[in-house]
């Protein structure tokens, strides 16, 4: 009987590499390689395993209620966190989100740049670094963030259409990668890879965050846009053939996780269905913020790769 | 492969005699292909185009009902790979898993919690489905007995899973009348399962070494005239995820037929995650150990939103919300009836602990970004919202607050209206922000 599988795809996801070891240039203990699926997620043997981001902040007063209170010994002080995101949670990657650059009136630029040093002094994993939203302040943030972490292969977030040559700019001058983010639509995801190559950055220097729709609150959406960006790169649009990441942050916020009886488990539950649904549709990063996620999501992504080895 | 609308629409009669129910035989025509339509309703059809018609405007995966009465409920009968096609139609069923070694009272709480525990988001009700008997015991006694307990008189579906002939019968004894799904049928006892798939109605599930012999099992299910089937794909979560993608692509493609039929999943082993994988990927009917209540929400709300139908954003009815007990100063938020932005609002509104009003108005549930492009929102909607819903009789102050994305329609919608508009913000996430800052 035929029971062979053809979906008739032409092209491989693009293989991006994060963080760079002292052989690299770099000082982390570790540097990794996404993408390079040949296949729709967990189909086959191709590709490299999804990662683990957790996500840290420098400015915890915006941060969800219940991470601060899980991680409250370490929230101001984000060497510590990383430090201990890296030991004892045992994450692939540490996700600094530069949350003091949202608050009006920033202006601490040198604070930053400390802030990224002493983390890479406190973990030797590979770094992805948020930095702000603001078109004003874009462009000082960044180089800061380039610089700070020069030779690190840092993966630093968030280009946008509207707002993407600060990123770009200090990715291209620091030798970073850069993270390209559209409201869950296809053709704009696409339209932005367009964009950023034109600005000089080389295709396998992006990873493409679709947005990720809180669960329950549109993150089918997400969902969807996840498959379609995956399927085009299968079947051979270079544009979307770049690794994907997810970070379910929003479902921390929903109402029913802030109105929770038991929080840290509803917030636990949450972000591992939101997580392992993004690995599914393609995701090969998952940024997360409860530190019960982690262990939880890393046996689901070890599962998930022990499949038949090839149709 | 599925015939196209005009190919089957050439081998009906094209006498447009309404007798089908449609108005036309291309409308007709037009269902078959969607596999909406039977067709036998067509009182005209020759035999030769009935065969032709009958195997291939079946649904490429059978359609098969689980239990009896009003918590019944159906899988299978899909038509696409991915959501985004077209839609995704019957909900996977999810099934606590108890064990006939347990006592009477866990039980009957396991089936107490399937009956009566559900929550309600965005105007649905959701809930579990049902009850799996696995006999651990080896004995036909206990396991009829605990079948008996589980299924509430039929009001529960169930699941009954133990392979000797001799044990399921016992619990089909005492729940055979409302169309349970029993199991595993193999090689060994495929026999005596045909036997009670026929006489009491049961859907069958079979497990095999492989999906290669699940193929043989369906045939000889088929042989007996049973095709109330599930196949089991159970296993690691990997290697479920392969079985489980490839099977639908060679349903959908109809190129093995024997895999036209849903999917089964235990997630003993692999725990939330593996029942999330389930959700995700095509299972019909999962069974789980009970779970704690936030993973069983999440699983839900996850099952909800892989299940809506793209093609229609669910909506909520236009007109003027109340934000806890608003008053005549209090602010009015204008935003559009596309229901996740409705309840995402709502939901960051109440967390400020201010109240205020929320004009819902008719954009046909388009979100507010594509609602501003495509022109559902606009000055004369929301001019004829505030006439309708009689805002001027509710509050003094005479100032609404568009939504930021909808900034570029502020001057048009304060000369139609005579209203003065305050732009809000892009997200909601920041109204909290936008409130202290901008109404002190």
């Amino acid at each position: 009987m035929d029971l062979t599988y053809s979906p008739g795809w032409t092209t491989s996801v693009r293989e991006v590499v994060i963080g760079a070891t002292s052989s690299e240039g770099g000082s982390r203990r570790i540097s990794y390689k996404i993408g390079g699926e040949n296949d729709l997620p967990f189909i086959g043997n191709s590709g490299h395993k999804p990662l683990i981001a957790f996500e840290i902040c420098d400015d915890p007063t915006i941060w969800p209620e219940v991470v601060r209170s899980a991680c409250r010994d370490l929230i101001n002080n984000p060497a510590d966190w990383a430090h201990h995101a890296d030991q004892e949670l045992n994450a692939d990657l540490i996700r600094l989100n530069l949350t003091s650059t949202k608050k009006r009136n920033f202006s601490n630029y040198k604070g930053i740049g400390n802030t990224i040093k002493q983390v890479l002094a406190s973990t030797s994993l590979p770094l992805i670094i948020e930095g702000s939203n603001d078109q004003d302040i874009d462009s000082e943030v960044f180089q800061q963030c380039g610089e700070a972490g020069q030779n690190e292969r840092l993966v630093l977030g968030t280009a946008e259409a509207a707002r993407y040559r600060s990123v770009a700019a200090a990715a291209i001058a620091y030798g970073h990668i850069i993270i390209a983010q559209s409201p869950i639509d296809v053709n704009l995801a696409k339209q932005l890879n367009i964009l950023l190559r034109e600005a000089g950055l080389p295709d396998d220097r992006i990873i493409i965050d679709p947005y990720t729709g809180a669960l329950g609150y549109g993150f089918e959406y997400t969902y969807s846009t996840m498959e379609r960006i995956r399927f085009s790169a299968l079947k051979g649009d270079l544009d979307l053939a770049m690794p994907m990441i997810s970070s379910p942050a929003d479902s921390l916020t929903v109402k029913e996780v802030r109105e929770a009886t038991f929080t840290d488990e509803t917030a636990i539950a949450w972000e591992v269905a939101t997580s392992v649904a993004a690995a599914l549709a393609g995701a090969v990063i998952l940024v997360v913020r409860h530190p019960g996620t982690v262990p939880i999501l890393k046996d689901a992504i070890d599962q998930l790769k022990h499949g038949r080895g090839g149709i | 492969m599925a015939l196209k609308a005009l190919d089957i629409y050439k081998l009906l009669p094209k006498k447009n005699c309404k007798e089908c129910g449609d108005p036309t035989c291309l409308t007709f025509a037009m269902k078959l292909a969607q596999g909406k339509s039977d067709p036998d309703a067509c009182p005209y059809l020759d035999e030769a185009a009935k065969v032709v018609l009958g195997a291939s405007t079946r649904p490429p995966i059978q359609k098969v009902i689980v239990g009896m009465g009003t918590r019944a409920f159906t899988v299978g009968e899909e038509f696409v790979f991915y959501r985004h096609e077209k839609t995704f139609y019957h909900q996977p069923g999810i099934f606590y898993l108890v064990s006939d070694n347990e006592s009477d009272e866990k039980i009957s709480d396991v089936a107490r919690m399937i009956r009566e525990d559900y929550f309600t988001r965005i105007g649905m009700d959701l809930r579990l489905n049902g009850v799996a008997i696995i006999s651990d015991s080896g004995s036909p006694v206990k396991f009829s007995e605990a079948v008996k307990i589980a299924s509430l008189k039929g009001e529960i579906p169930l699941v009954l899973i133990a392979s000797d002939p001799t044990i399921m019968e016992a619990g089909l004894g005492v729940c055979g009348n409302f169309a349970p799904l029993i199991g595993h049928v193999t090689e060994d006892n495929i026999e005596s399962f045909c036997n009670f798939g026929e006489k009491y109605g049961a859907s069958l599930l079979l497990k095999a070494e492989s999906p290669d012999l699940l193929t043989i099992l369906v045939d000889k299910c088929l042989a007996k005239g049973l095709s109330n089937l599930l196949l089991d794909l159970t296993g690691p979560m990997g290697v479920f995820v392969q079985d489980s993608t490839v099977i639908r692509q060679l349903a959908l493609s109809r190129k093995v037929p024997q895999f036209g039929y849903p999917v089964f999943l235990d997630v003993s082993q692999s725990g939330f995650s593996g029942l999330i994988t389930g959700i995700v990927k095509f299972a019909s009917v999962i069974i789980t150990p009970p779970l704690s209540k936030p993973d069983m929400i999440a699983a839900l709300v996850m099952r909800q939103n892989i299940y809506t139908d793209p093609q229609k954003p669910i909506q909520i009815t236009p007109g003027l919300y109340q934000i806890g007990t608003p008053g005549r100063s209090d602010p009015v938020f204008v935003t559009v009836n596309f229901s996740l932005t409705y309840f995402t609002l709502q939901g960051y509104l109440e967390a400020t602990r201010r109240s205020c009003w929320l004009l819902i108005v008719d954009t046909e549930g388009m979100s507010v970004l594509t609602a501003v492009a495509a022109g559902k929102l606009n000055e004369t909607i929301i001019k004829d919202a505030i006439n309708q819903f009689k805002l001027a009789d509710e509050v003094d102050h005479g100032t609404i607050i568009i939504p930021g994305y909808a900034s570029p329609l502020s001057g048009r919608i304060e000369e139609v209206t005579g209203w003065k508009v305050m732009v809000g913000p892009r997200d909601a996430a920041e109204i909290a922000a936008y409130i202290e800052e901008e109404l002190k």
